[in-house]
């Protein structure tokens, strides 16, 4: 099995997209790949690769303030990965077990976009990792509201987004923190039953480094065509309001499981589950629409589900 | 703040006109189809999640795309724009006025928010106090927590996105807390009202005040 990270250096990932990537878009897509991958070429346009960490979106946070305080500015689109990390967490502080055989990591993402497409960046690391996990060979890989992703209904991925402003000059980035479950299959007590890592779904050691430049690539595009399309709509015509079919949320229904499911629905669903109902489709800006037991619809922005057979 | 507040004035005014005047817009360009007369009167959201949708007030159709604007607050359509149905309107066109009568407590909240600084939400999505603001009103209350330009005092939760929202307004302490954890705030809806310490008993006398007034005179 082989967890080296080193190969994951911004040349030969700007060689996948270009040779594998980038050819496979064109096949399967009919929008401009090729400008798309140049709007999302910032992404992993710096990467620092550690052996272990405490947690990686701190260490971004001090990459950050470092940089300003030495009078530069942090490059757009840096990643920093590690092969473990000794205390990762979720939200609402849930472990979140790192150990070495698996993808950890935070990458930083100016926050150059509309107020109207924001809501769209924390679909675009599930689509990524799943897209990822289907060209490895999980076809079952599956998305729930709004990112997790599932393996035969275990957890295999989760990602978290934070909002840092950076002290000196005051500019406003997104943390987004990436934790893939792939070669790693020991999980403590409270993990078990519930997480899953792909090596265990597959039956065979994963090529972490080779895995890690799929996903990242991925995320290139979906970032890019997040940006890509703001330009669209803005030659459109604009408006207050993006009611349009967005290209992300289309290929979020493709490869998520959680419309027509039964589910529970809460802000902390673990801790405080509100109540259930159907998820019946998803809005045009991303927010989850629920058919209640009376007829009632609402759309919910924030918050998490689990799905009733969970339970 | 001014020291000097004409309680008669502030009070007579709500005597005299128990009303909100809530003027309902346009939230983008379409044709409009009225689904209520002037003099209906009109329910606002309900339900324990509040997921029943209020009464719909009209119907904007864009691109072959209708879509029903329902009443966010109760009361009565005191103003109807009649001259825009079946009209195209742009975008922020005031369509109709609703009149909602207000309790004791709306007006308790309305005067409070005519004297304290209200910081409100930058975007539609779930708020709630930072860790360390969130320690500090759970161990003192929120009255003892004082916030300043620049301090990290709210978490913005939108889409799984967590964003700290930085304080901008008069230094001072945290006398209203809007937002409750888990229940999505609109857009500029306020989050906390914040006045400095030393005109907290003035605040005081105006609840004090209010309550009094409204009860006698009820």
């Amino acid at each position: 099995m082989n967890n080296n990270l080193s190969l994951l250096i911004p040349s030969i990932l700007d060689d996948y997209v270009a040779t594998v990537e980038l050819p496979w878009r064109r096949k399967e897509s009919a929008l401009d790949s090729e400008t798309i991958f140049r709007y999302g070429a910032f992404a992993g346009s710096v990467i620092r690769v550690y052996p272990s960490l405490v947690r990686a979106m701190d260490t971004v946070r001090d990459y950050i303030r470092t940089c300003e305080k030495s009078g530069r500015s942090v490059a757009n689109g840096s990643l920093i990965v590690a092969s473990t990390l000794s205390l990762s967490k979720g939200r609402f502080s849930r472990t979140w077990h790192a150990p070495p055989g698996g993808l950890w990591g935070c990458l930083l993402v100016a926050d150059t976009f509309l107020p109207q497409f924001r809501n769209f960046l924390p679909l675009i690391p599930g689509i990524a990792c799943c897209e990822a996990l289907h060209q490895e060979g999980a076809s079952m890989a599956a998305i729930r509201w709004v990112n997790d992703v599932l393996l035969e209904g275990k957890k295999q991925a989760g990602f978290l987004i934070e909002g840092f402003c950076s002290p000196v000059y005051k500019e406003n980035y997104h943390l987004l923190g990436f934790g893939l479950n792939i070669n790693n299959e020991s999980f403590p007590p409270e993990l078990r039953g519930i997480a899953v890592s792909l090596s265990q779904v597959l039956n065979r050691p994963i090529e972490l480094s080779s895995f890690a430049l799929s996903f990242l690539a991925k995320l290139r595009y979906y970032l890019g065509l997040l940006l890509y399309e703001e330009e669209q709509w803005l030659a459109r015509g604009a408006g207050d309001e993006y009611l349009d079919d967005h290209p992300i949320i289309q290929r979020w229904k493709e490869l998520s499981d959680t419309l027509g499911k039964r589910v529970q629905f809460g802000y902390n669903v673990m801790e405080n589950p509100q109540y259930q109902a159907i998820a019946s489709d998803l809005a045009v800006d991303g927010g989850l629409i629920l058919k209640h037991d009376d007829g009632a619809s609402s759309v919910e922005h924030s918050g998490e589900i689990r799905y009733c057979e969970e339970y | 703040m001014s020291d000097e507040i004409d309680f008669d004035e502030i009070l007579g005014k709500y005597h005299s006109d128990p009303y909100e005047y809530v003027d309902i817009y346009a939230s983008h360009t379409g044709k409009i189809h009225f689904l209520v007369k002037e003099g209906d009167d009109v329910d606002a959201v309900s339900g324990e999640w509040k997921h029943i949708p209020g009464t719909a007030l009209f119907e904007i159709t864009r691109e072959k795309n209708p879509k029903k604007v329902t009443a966010t607050t109760n009361g009565v359509v005191s103003v109807l724009c009649a001259e825009f149905e079946g009209k195209f309107v742009e975008a922020g066109e005031k369509l109709m006025t609703i009149r909602h009568p207000l309790k004791k407590k709306e007006i308790i909240e309305f005067i409070l928010k005519e004297v304290l600084y209200i910081f409100p939400a930058p975007e539609r999505a779930k708020y709630f106090f930072s860790p360390d603001v969130q320690s500090r009103v759970d161990k003192k209350g929120a009255r003892e927590v004082s916030v300043k330009p620049g301090d990290e005092i709210i978490i913005m939760s939108l889409m799984k996105r967590d964003t700290p929202v930085y304080y901008s307004g008069e230094q001072g302490v945290i006398h209203s807390v809007y937002f409750k954890p888990g229940v999505s705030v609109d857009r500029g809806a306020p989050l906390i009202g914040v006045c400095p310490s030393d005109k907290l008993p003035i605040i005081q006398k105006i609840i004090n005040k209010v309550k009094a007034e409204w009860d006698q005179n009820d």
